[in-house]
């Protein structure tokens, strides 16, 4: 397959509008099935009560935050390396989701930790670092768009996704690495102490978050590719 | 204890969250839309 083909705008523009429908009727059904085992066939916790059913949202969106990061720098490195339009693009498009997962990361963090800890916050390592992550997303949307040329618009915003990428060993090992309020990792590659059926519903809920995610981007990217190339013949055709 | 409250403000957030973020979607894809519309007049005029 020539890859190359798919990396010129205008093919990509549409390919993701023909693929971003389905990934958002995945993500639609993978909600739907993922919160009927999360209120429906997950038991109550013995200690916590009803309350950790926060989890099936809260642990996805923490995943995304910092994938769609990763993802994120990754495109950006690929356009400062390349000077590939597309990723720069694709690292724009992707940013305003992050964001948003980072903020419902640490929203409901805070309401699992009122009735949990008997605080909202606390600057314990794991939260600072997350909210460290959402200034970020921030910062990067923000210089992408101070520049009146967006090409340099996205160097500047790609060289602050790379420098940023610190930030996410430290989120992950920060309950290693410091006594936090924060939990550790309660799904390990090694495996879990988890009931299988929150196992399901919160795997359930990070791929509906994941499929939702891509749909997010690729939509997001049409949008930005016309505005970039509506003086093209092939744009200003459609 | 009573958790509803907790629960809702959470699953209640991320809904909104969400919804908003499909709108700025849409209002992103009418802007984009526009600006192809305003290339198409000036190219129409020259």
């Amino acid at each position: 397959m020539n890859w190359s083909y798919f990396s010129s705008p205008s093919t990509f523009y549409r390919l993701a509008g023909w693929l971003s429908p389905w990934f958002f009727a995945l993500a639609a059904i993978l909600t739907a099935v993922g919160l009927y085992y999360g209120f429906v066939v997950a038991p109550t916790d013995a200690q916590q009560g009803e309350v950790y059913r926060v989890i099936f949202i809260h642990v996805p969106a923490a995943w995304m935050s910092m994938f769609i990061y990763f993802v994120m720098a990754a495109y950006s490195a690929a356009s400062l390396t390349f000077n590939t339009r597309l990723g720069a693009m694709m690292a724009r498009a992707l940013a305003p989701t992050g964001a948003l997962f980072t903020f419902v990361a640490l929203w409901t963090g805070a309401f699992w930790g009122r009735p949990t800890w008997g605080t909202y916050w606390a600057w314990d390592a794991r939260m600072t670092s997350e909210l460290v992550l959402l200034f970020l997303y921030f910062g990067f949307i923000a210089l992408a768009n101070a520049f009146e040329d967006p090409r340099r618009g996205d160097r500047a915003a790609a060289l602050l996704a790379l420098i940023g990428l610190v930030n996410l060993p430290i989120i992950y090992f920060s309950v290693h690495w410091w006594n936090t309020l924060h939990q550790g990792s309660t799904v390990k590659l090694t495996g879990t102490s988890m009931h299988v059926a929150m196992l399901t519903g919160m795997l359930l809920m990070a791929f509906a978050f994941w499929m939702y995610s891509i749909g997010a981007a690729l939509t997001r990217v049409r949008s930005i590719i016309l505005e970039r190339e509506r003086r093209a013949r092939w744009a200003r055709s459609l | 204890m009573n958790h509803g409250f907790y629960l809702w403000m959470s699953y209640g957030a991320t809904a909104i969250a969400i919804a908003i973020e499909i709108a700025t979607l849409a209002a992103g894809r009418a802007r984009a839309r526009r600006l192809i519309e305003e290339e198409r007049d000036l190219e129409a005029q020259d």
